[in-house]
């Protein structure tokens, strides 16, 4: 008997290998770059190897393994992987805006590995991104962080699957224009957001506890103990006050900012990121102290009216007060030079070379939870590396290589006119909707105001 | 409607049972539309009695709508009414696994006045797993008679609604006087769509309610279960959805989940195998990179019935760029490769079958050519029309071929079935007999064996479920071709809309042509062909997804 429970434990084991199927790691020798470790320094005519597709060693004089490629990057720069924590790419649904809170809802489920914004990121040095859920709902879907593996056709094979789980918040304009002013529900004003999440999360207590109690109850012998309804949207409030998930939270003044960090305090949640955070720099000492940071952009404002006070300094601010800070894109277009993003924290708040740089890479990865992954070129970290032609911090600076576990996604030398996957039999020139294409914090919330459509055409 | 013709077949029943023995020798029949005979005999045809075996010379007899027997030395009876079947080729009545033909949507209940679009209440969010495909079906639906004269002889329907529309039914595609049912209660159909403007309203927020809704099911059988064996248990909440969702959780019946692409075949895949139902996948379009998957999962596969639109390919121009060509050279090749995924399916060793919904029944026969030209054997074609839907949709043992002891279904044809040159004759079903006219071949372009004249204004008429309608048809000579315009009821709002006609055909005395009327941003395609005689035309339109309705046209003296 208990031979036979071994046994179908093993091909239960075997069986999930199966279903999570490898994704393709590759090996490869970088040669004679210019390494920007980002958390080690950087070194002149360095080799990088990368076998399987993790980071094997970074020294001088590596030779490779034996049917290993060697890339020569004499007088080009080598750098991790750039990370993006805050897209929309490759998801075919942004928002489902119909409720105040769908914490139920995973972007996991709507990955779409054949959307050519992958391609673009990668040709832009991003190697990963943060599909999120968008910002129509005080509580959003849960996010996914993608791998940007271009060319597979299951969406798990582009979902880092190592990745904590994230789920997307939102404050503000967005929340209480769609259900506020839209459809004449809580909230309408930034106190109902607040009180939503306080809401939301005492519910959350009373259905584990209902669980907990019903789960006690029913091992009891002879129990009559009737289960709770299941609920997952209060099951995943409840994960995120266990700490089993990280809040990514759309959020632009100051005072909703302090409201969260409240809200957080008072429910010990701990895993709090920022996302936009324009007026951060006024916050900036209680970011650093309670959250896991902030993500911004780099120099845009002035879409709506709550993102007037706003400054280019913002993202030095938040760092030099020592909040974690990355720059991000929330933007099909952006993700194509988050480099240039980051730089302009060098212009406005003269940020390091290594401390503008950890803005599109270590830092994020600490917002994502995936820092001991990726992030940076260290022995052991995963083998995501871009070469650029020119420092990435230049304005001249090009992407030639981009690599994501060791296999090379994007080589500028073999980049086709057309790198489409895929491509409609009944359509002679496929459209292209910009405002779709690009910023998509608010896509799929159209129907819910069909009447005051033409007032509200703002997106982020 | 459809409830009144229930009644009143269930009325004729029980008035069949209290006269019988005493009076049906001598009913007449007043309307004189009773067939004069149940019993018929189909001599010396091809049969091809299931796929892969060779046509071969038999008889069929025929009786109350049960196969009598295959064979040569049939004895037939004197009742029997003999269709000689010398050049006719008979196979086993085609099976649309997934079907919406006859199927009108039930209106959107109203609104309470405290609807709360984020907690909809579930038959307005389209969760209405207890409503049945017999409740919204209609046998005598054009869309049911199109259906039928393209070889098919019995449907697997499913209704029409929401992300959960409700049951699916099994039927025949008979007599307008019987309810045709096989079965009831076969299947729940399901979907991604959304609800629109309420929760669900997109494909994530269906998939995570897909969940709610099946683990619900669970706890509420489980309650039931504990209450209905103990004293001192709260009373469990029992709602329809559960209720209705309840054989699915147990597995007593299939979900059919309706899915275009790869990735919807995997998102319904990962349902499943979260939460454990059979299933059944229907309406699958775009598909190659998912064969394997197909493969592993072992569940039921529908393909959609249809090609894709070639127009994208017509249109293309010889005088461009380079690079255009380049773009037109990746269309074409995409268009290939959807029409040669059927074939790939198949021979992966997947028994697919085909669902109709979507697709326009006429077409059928052009798409399973373009299928097999690309690859299909017509062994698989034939398995997908035939034993392989009836394997899926559990009634291999009355239908799917020609043989002894299983239902009148059948399709007679010209010549074999998949011949471009063929034409269905008769399509028998449940016994009955439907004469189809054998028309001359049409010819395409400029009317070469054109008889009659067709220039000119004319007025037409149509008749629809929307009502009346009409416009006026333009037609003129253009070099050895026609061309022409036509103005409609603008579906947009009020006045009249004009569109261009293309694929102006004469052939014989027959008329045809296509336009394209663009309805709230969808383009609609409808095709018109009617007999020409004098200045008048009578013919029908036929409106991809809808069905084909009557159109006559009077021209305009000069």
């Amino acid at each position: 008997m208990k031979k036979r429970h071994i046994f179908l434990a093993l091909l239960l084991s075997l069986s999930l290998n199966f279903s999570w199927a490898q994704t393709p790691k590759g090996s490869v020798l970088i040669k004679n770059g210019t390494v920007l470790t980002v958390t080690n320094g950087t070194y002149e005519n360095t080799d990088v190897l990368i076998q399987d597709g993790i980071i094997k060693k970074i020294g001088q004089n590596l030779s490779a393994p034996s049917g290993v490629t060697t890339i020569d990057a004499t007088g080009k720069y080598v750098m991790p992987g750039i990370i993006d924590a805050h897209s929309h790419v490759a998801l075919d649904v942004v928002n489902e805006a119909t409720s105040p809170i769908v914490a139920e809802v995973r972007m996991k489920d709507v990955v779409n590995p054949f959307e050519i914004g992958i391609y673009r990121a990668l040709a832009g040095g991003v190697t990963i991104s943060h599909a999120m859920h968008g910002s129509a709902n005080v509580v959003g879907g849960q996010n996914a962080t993608l791998k940007h593996r271009w060319g597979m056709d299951d969406p798990a094979d582009i979902i880092m699957q190592e990745a904590p789980r994230t789920i997307k918040f939102a404050l503000g304009e967005n929340p209480t224009r769609v259900h506020g002013r839209g459809n004449g529900q809580q909230p309408r004003s930034r106190m109902g957001v607040e009180a939503i999440l306080r809401n939301g999360f005492n519910e959350a207590l009373q259905y584990k506890k209902a669980w907990e109690d019903y789960n006690q109850a029913k091992s009891q012998k002879g129990s009559t103990a009737v289960a709770p309804v299941y609920n997952e949207r209060l099951q995943t409030l409840a994960d995120i006050l266990d700490g089993k998930i990280i809040i990514h939270c759309h959020s632009y003044r100051a005072d909703e900012i302090y409201m969260l960090i409240n809200v957080a305090r008072d429910f010990g949640i701990k895993k709090l990121v920022f996302q936009h955070t324009n007026e951060g720099f006024k916050v900036a000492p209680e970011i650093a102290e309670y959250t896991m940071g902030a993500s911004v952009f780099a120099d845009w404002w002035a879409y709506k009216f709550e993102v007037y006070y706003s400054t280019a300094f913002n993202a030095a601010i938040l760092q030099k007060n020592g909040a974690i800070t990355s720059i991000n894109s929330d933007s099909a277009e952006l993700i194509r030079h988050l480099y240039h993003e980051a730089a302009k924290t060098q212009r406005y708040g003269g940020m390091t070379d290594d401390e503008a740089l950890a803005m599109i890479t270590i830092n994020p990865a600490k917002q994502l939870g995936i820092e001991d992954k990726v992030g940076s070129l260290e022995e052991g970290k995963q083998g995501d590396v871009v070469i650029f032609e020119g420092h990435p911090l230049s304005s001249y600076a090009i992407p030639q290589m981009t690599f994501v576990d060791g296999i090379k996604y994007f080589d500028i030398q073999e980049d086709a006119d057309d790198q489409r996957q895929r491509i409609s039999p009944t359509e002679a020139v496929e459209p292209i909707l910009l405002s779709e294409e690009n910023h998509r914090c608010m896509q799929d919330t159209e129907h819910l105001f069909e009447t005051a459509s033409a007032l509200f055409q703002m997106n982020h | 409607m459809r409830k009144t013709l229930w009644k009143a077949s269930l009325f004729g029943l029980f008035m069949m049972g209290l006269f019988s023995g005493t009076t049906v020798q001598a009913q007449s029949d007043p309307t004189g539309k009773k067939s004069i005979t149940n019993t018929y005999a189909i001599t010396n045809a091809t049969v091809h009695s299931s796929p892969g075996t060779e046509g071969r010379k038999a008889s069929i007899l025929i009786k109350n709508g049960v196969i009598l027997g295959v064979g040569d030395n049939l004895s037939i009876p004197a009742e029997a009414k003999v269709i000689a079947g010398d050049s006719l080729h008979i196979y086993a009545g085609f099976i649309d696994a997934a079907s919406r033909a006859g199927i009108t949507k039930p209106e959107d209940p109203e609104r309470p006045s405290d609807f709360v679009y984020s907690n909809p209440p579930d038959e307005i969010a389209g969760i209405t797993p207890w409503r049945s495909a017999v409740d919204q079906f209609d046998i005598e639906s054009s869309q049911v008679s199109d259906l039928r004269k393209a070889g098919f002889t019995m449907a697997h329907v499913l209704p029409d609604g929401g992300m959960i529309p409700g049951k699916g039914a099994l039927i025949v595609l008979g007599d307008k006087e019987s309810t045709n049912i096989l079965k009831t209660n076969t299947a729940l159909a399901a979907n991604l769509n959304g609800a629109r403007g309420m929760y669900p309203g997109t494909t994530v927020g269906v998939m995570a309610k897909f969940r709610d809704v099946y683990q619900n099911t669970k706890l509420t059988k489980e309650r039931m279960a504990l209450f209905a064996s103990n004293n001192g248990v709260t009373r469990p909440e029992i709602n329809p959805t559960y209720t209705a969702m309840s054989e699915v959780v147990d597995r007593a019946i299939p979900v059919f989940f309706e899915v275009e692409n790869d990735l919807e075949v995997r998102r319904a895949l990962s349902l499943q195998k979260e939460l454990g139902f059979q299933l059944v996948l229907f309406g699958l379009e775009e598909y190659e990179t998912v064969i394997d998957v197909l493969k592993g999962s072992g569940v039921g596969v529908l393909l959609k019935l249809e090609i894709p639109d070639d127009k994208a390919i017509k249109n293309q121009k010889e005088d461009v760029s380079d690079a255009v060509k380049a773009q037109y050279q990746r269309v074409k090749e995409a268009y290939d490769k959807t029409i040669a995924q059927a074939g790939k399916l198949a021979a992966a060793g997947v028994p697919f079958a085909f669902s109709t919904i979507g697709a326009k029944p006429n077409d059928a026969m052009k798409a399973l050519q373009a299928m097999i030209e690309s690859g299909l054997t017509e062994k698989d074609a034939l398995a997908a029309l035939t034993t392989n839907a009836a394997t899926i949709i559990g009634a291999s043992r009355i239908a799917g071929t020609v043989e002894n002891g299983k239902l009148a279904n059948l399709v007679l044809s010209t010549g074999p079935i998949f011949d471009s040159e063929s034409q269905i004759k008769h399509v028998i079903v449940d016994g009955k007999v439907f004469d189809y006219e054998i028309k001359a071949k049409k010819k395409n372009g400029n009317g070469e064996n054109a008889s009659v004249e067709v220039a000119g204004n004319w007025e037409y008429k149509s008749e629809t479920p929307a009502g009346s309608s009409g416009g006026t048809i333009t037609i003129q000579k253009n070099g050895n071709g026609y061309e022409g315009t036509i103005t409609y009821d603008d579906p947009a709002g009020s006045g009249k809309a004009t569109s261009s006609l293309s694929d102006i055909a004469i052939s014989g005395s027959t008329l045809s042509f296509v336009f394209e009327v663009n309805a709230g941003g969808m383009s609609i395609s409808v095709d018109v062909s009617g007999d020409v005689s004098g200045n008048t035309m009578d013919g029908s339109m036929n409106i991809s997804q809808f069905g084909s309705f009557p159109i006559s046209a009077t021209r305009n003296p000069n």
